[in-house]
């Protein structure tokens, strides 16, 4: 595998042990109705309905119907938080019927044809785990692809840790990998491990025997973990047709648990962690598990800003709004900024975490992280041409050129740059002095890209159609004049 | 530290919109701001950010000018405080002003080019032509040429060429003899200017200036240039810590070597003596690598500092000037934009072909 560029670690306050705590059973369940990618607009059941554990609350008619599944069985409530579901009086047994009592499937139905197994993992809402690695978004279960990229390289903080998820589950795992490759009849499964994990050796030793499985080693710096990074240093970027799968850890357990056991994806293993918990930990849950009722005496301080995700591409929660949403890998915690400090800026910086060279800390590298919160640490300023963004950014775009011709309204540049190699990793807004928000940038600019080539097709779509009907209405014409003459 | 904090609280509304002191807004945003660290949240993710910001950012540069500052104190007494202070009085009056009449923040950016300017020019200018070129290179320099981030010349030395053209004869006659010993200057004042030749414009009539007074400093030259050892000291700390770019400082000063060694055949005491003289060090430390005026990629700036080295050695051995630096980092400037459009097309181009 090509090395990789850029990229970074920042040296956040608490990082979740891989000790994992069972939650007990919520008072409730609240299932946003939607996610990053998903939007369960067609429910079905009604208000006041008793459901049992593994039901199908809402289905995302836009893709694939994919289910939102009752882990627990309960009562339904609708309307009582704008765009969730609420599921109450919830029954005490285990979730999701995880023993397979109350699943869509028999349990043990590995065998069957392709189809089967696709529909299964459909129903038992496994299937939107696989994503497209260059667009990150779920595949069409009628899909297939060359390759799929495993990535177990979770390195934002936080989001629950490759060795907390694979403790004990190696086996599984390595059936959920050989349940890919037949997924893709035959394709090549590249597993990506950081070079840090434990479990490395142990892996290598499975899927010695498994010719269609790879291992890659990747150094443990964020987001070097990211599919779409991976892809293009293996080389399969360059054939823009091939297709390409991509799942993380989570997704190949959950893969293997629905075929082998039947049981519907509903339990999550997310990392709990930041600077403002008092415990960090990795927690095991369940899909629309009450954000309040997990950070309940697990926080220190009042004023804390609740992230569903990373630090780097997560976005801020009201905990006692929502729930885990399908999606959530982990739970990031920070202090709100309350305080002013006199002259900070001259200060050496000791216990400061910094990705230039500019604070003492530097000399004794290995220091404890830090306890950042969420102040932007300065003002915003015009760019002063540090290069930090550049340094930094794993694709090589160059985020500071892109920020300029942007402002100036000149978008054609802004394409040239490349802004569609952007991952949106998030680091040149974390490392740039000036406090630019080079991220919304980069995301501005590939969403106008995006609009302006939409709207080009539509126009050259719209010529094309006037051209046939100027042809039709001609020879219409002439056949006519044919016909009297 | 309460008590500061409060009193600016307080006063804060008088300066806001409708305020009484309304316009003196930004001088009010700037004084807090440099005091205290703002409140400021993040609004979107990432949600944390690097501690770095550009008052840091710039303090260090600061703090890197101090070894050249102390040195020109030494030699040329306490005049040379009283020529930064009149070079930050000056320029700061133009920024704030500018600021207040744009409606915008006042810029770190003046912390250095404040310091740098004055350290650029003969010690025995009279101080009113400082505040003179202060003012022009932060206006013209700074705002005329693109504005903040986007100046296409260092403004210190826009603001050192204007004063080189205005006043030709105040320039090159504001030499002060170099003070002796321990103590040196550093506890005169004012001390009469003379007319006297620099080390390089020496060198042009055959006498040589010994290794030991250049290293050290204890010859006539502009405030801030002559000790190459308050030079290295700081230059080093920059590069050390990442603000100033090494790659334009190896650049320029390899090419000014190899070009020197060629018009002295190798002569090793001629090239050290080059090396040491004159403005070379502290433009390649302080001047060149200014990252706003110098091109973006990495690879650029190779030959950015392969202009600017070049073009010192040839100025200095083939024209009728003897200090070749200011114009070679000048025409290093005009050159950036074009670099840049050369080595970032080629690089947007390889990452085409990466997919
Ligand atoms: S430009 Fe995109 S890929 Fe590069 S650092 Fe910024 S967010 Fe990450
Ligand atoms: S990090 Fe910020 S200040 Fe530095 S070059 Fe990038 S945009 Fe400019």
């Amino acid at each position: 595998m090509a090395r990789l560029k850029g990229g970074y670690n920042i040296g956040l306050a608490g990082r979740p042990s891989s000790r994992v705590v069972d939650l007990p059973v919520p008072s409730r369940l609240v299932l946003p109705l939607a996610s990053r990618c998903f939007r369960f607009g067609d429910i079905r059941v009604e208000e006041g309905a008793r459901v049992s554990a593994g039901t199908v609350l809402a289905t995302d008619p836009t893709r694939f119907s994919a289910p939102l599944i009752a882990a627990y069985g309960g009562t339904v409530r609708l309307d009582r938080v704008a765009d969730h579901l609420i599921l109450e009086s919830l029954d005490e047994a285990p979730p999701g019927g995880l023993s397979g009592s109350d699943s869509a499937a028999p349990p043990g139905a590995a065998s069957g044809s392709q189809a089967d197994a696709r529909d299964r993992l459909v129903s038992l809402g496994a299937w939107p785990f696989i994503t497209d690695a260059r667009t990150d978004l779920p595949v069409d279960p009628a899909a297939t692809a060359n390759d799929v990229i495993v990535s177990t390289v979770h390195l934002e903080p936080f989001v629950a840790s490759a060795d907390a998820l694979l403790k004990g589950r190696l086996d599984s795992f390595v059936r959920g990998l050989e349940h890919l490759h037949e997924l893709t009849q035959g394709g090549t499964v590249h597993v990506a491990v950081a070079d840090d994990a434990g479990f490395a050796t142990e892996l290598a030793g499975l899927i010695a025997e498994h010719s269609w499985c790879r291992l890659h080693t990747v150094v443990a710096r964020y987001p070097f973990g990211h599919p779409l990074l991976i892809l293009r240093a293996l080389g399969l970027g360059r054939d823009p047709k091939r297709p390409v799968w991509a799942i993380r850890t989570a997704g190949v357990l959950a893969i293997e648990r629905a075929l082998s056991s039947g049981a519907p994806g509903v339990e999550r293993l997310i990392a709990l962690g930041g600077p403002a918990v008092s415990e960090p930990v990795h927690l095991k849950a369940v899909v629309g598990y009450p954000i309040d009722e997990i950070l309940e005496n697990r926080l220190c301080g009042d004023d804390v800003r609740v992230i569903s995700g990373g630090i780097f591409t997560g976005s801020d929660v009201s905990p006692g709004q929502s729930g885990l949403d399908a999606e959530c890998e982990g739970l990031t915690v920070l202090r709100e900024l309350g305080e002013r400090h006199m002259l900070s800026f001259a200060m050496p910086g000791l216990s400061r975490s910094s990705y230039g060279r500019t604070f003492v800390s530097r000399l004794c590298p290995g220091g404890p992280p830090e306890r950042l919160n969420t102040s932007l640490a300065g003002e915003l300023r015009a760019c002063v041409s540090c290069g930090q963004c550049i340094d930094v950014c794993p694709v090589g775009i160059l985020p500071s050129v892109i920020h300029k011709f942007l402002h100036a309204d000149e978008i054609d540049e802004v394409e040239r740059m490349r802004v569609d190699l952007c991952i949106e990793c998030g680091l040149c807004s974390y490392v740039c002095p000036s406090k630019i928000e080079l991220l919304s940038d980069m995301c501005d600019a590939r969403r106008l890209i995006r609009e302006e080539h939409e709207a080009q097709k539509k126009m050259e779509l719209k010529a094309k159609l006037e051209e046939e009907k100027r042809l039709a209405a001609k020879e219409a014409l002439a056949a006519e004049e044919e016909a009297t003459a | 530290m309460k008590l500061i904090l409060t009193l600016l609280d307080k006063t804060r509304p008088l300066f806001q919109e409708g305020g009484r002191f309304a316009a003196l807004k930004p001088i009010y945003d700037a004084a807090d701001a440099f005091l205290f660290s703002p409140l400021t949240r993040t609004s979107r993710a990432p949600h944390v950010r690097d501690p770095l910001d550009v008052k840091r950012y710039m303090s260090t540069v600061i703090i890197a000018i101090a070894p050249c500052l102390l040195a020109a104190i030494h030699f040329f007494g306490l005049r040379v405080l009283a020529m930064v202070l009149v070079s930050y009085a000056a320029g700061g009056a133009v920024e704030v002003l500018l600021a207040m009449f744009k409606k915008e923040e006042i810029n770190e950016g003046l912390l250095v080019t404040g310091m740098l300017f004055p350290l650029i020019l003969p010690p025995g200018l009279p101080l009113w032509m400082v505040a003179l070129g202060s003012a022009f290179g932060v206006l013209v320099g700074k705002e005329l040429f693109g504005g903040t981030g986007r100046n296409l010349f260092n403004p210190a030395l826009i603001g050192r060429v204007f004063l080189a053209l205005s006043y030709p004869r105040a320039m090159s006659a504001g030499w002060i003899e170099p003070g002796q010993g321990l103590v040196g200057r550093a506890l005169e004042y004012a001390t009469d200017a003379v007319t006297m030749a620099t080390p390089l414009a020496a060198a042009k009539s055959g006498t040589w200036a010994a290794l030991p007074k250049l290293f050290f400093g204890n010859v006539t030259g502009s405030v801030g240039e002559t000790s190459a050892l308050a030079v290295l000291i700081g230059g080093a700390f920059l590069l050390i810590i990442g603000i100033a770019n090494w790659r334009t400082v190896a650049a320029m000063l390899g090419t000014f070597v190899i070009v020197t060694a060629g018009i002295y055949s190798g002569d090793p005491h001629a090239i050290i003596w080059h090396l040491l003289s004159g403005g070379l060090l502290f433009g390649a430390f302080f001047m060149a690598t200014d990252p706003v005026s110098s091109p973006i990629m990495n690879s650029a700036k190779w030959v950015y500092g392969a202009i600017i080295g070049i073009a010192t050695a040839l100025i200095r051995n083939f024209t009728g000037y003897v200090e070749g630096v200011m114009f070679a980092i000048l025409l290093g400037n005009i050159f950036a934009p074009v670099l840049d459009e050369l080595f970032v097309t080629a690089h947007v181009r390889r990452l085409r072909e990466e997919g």
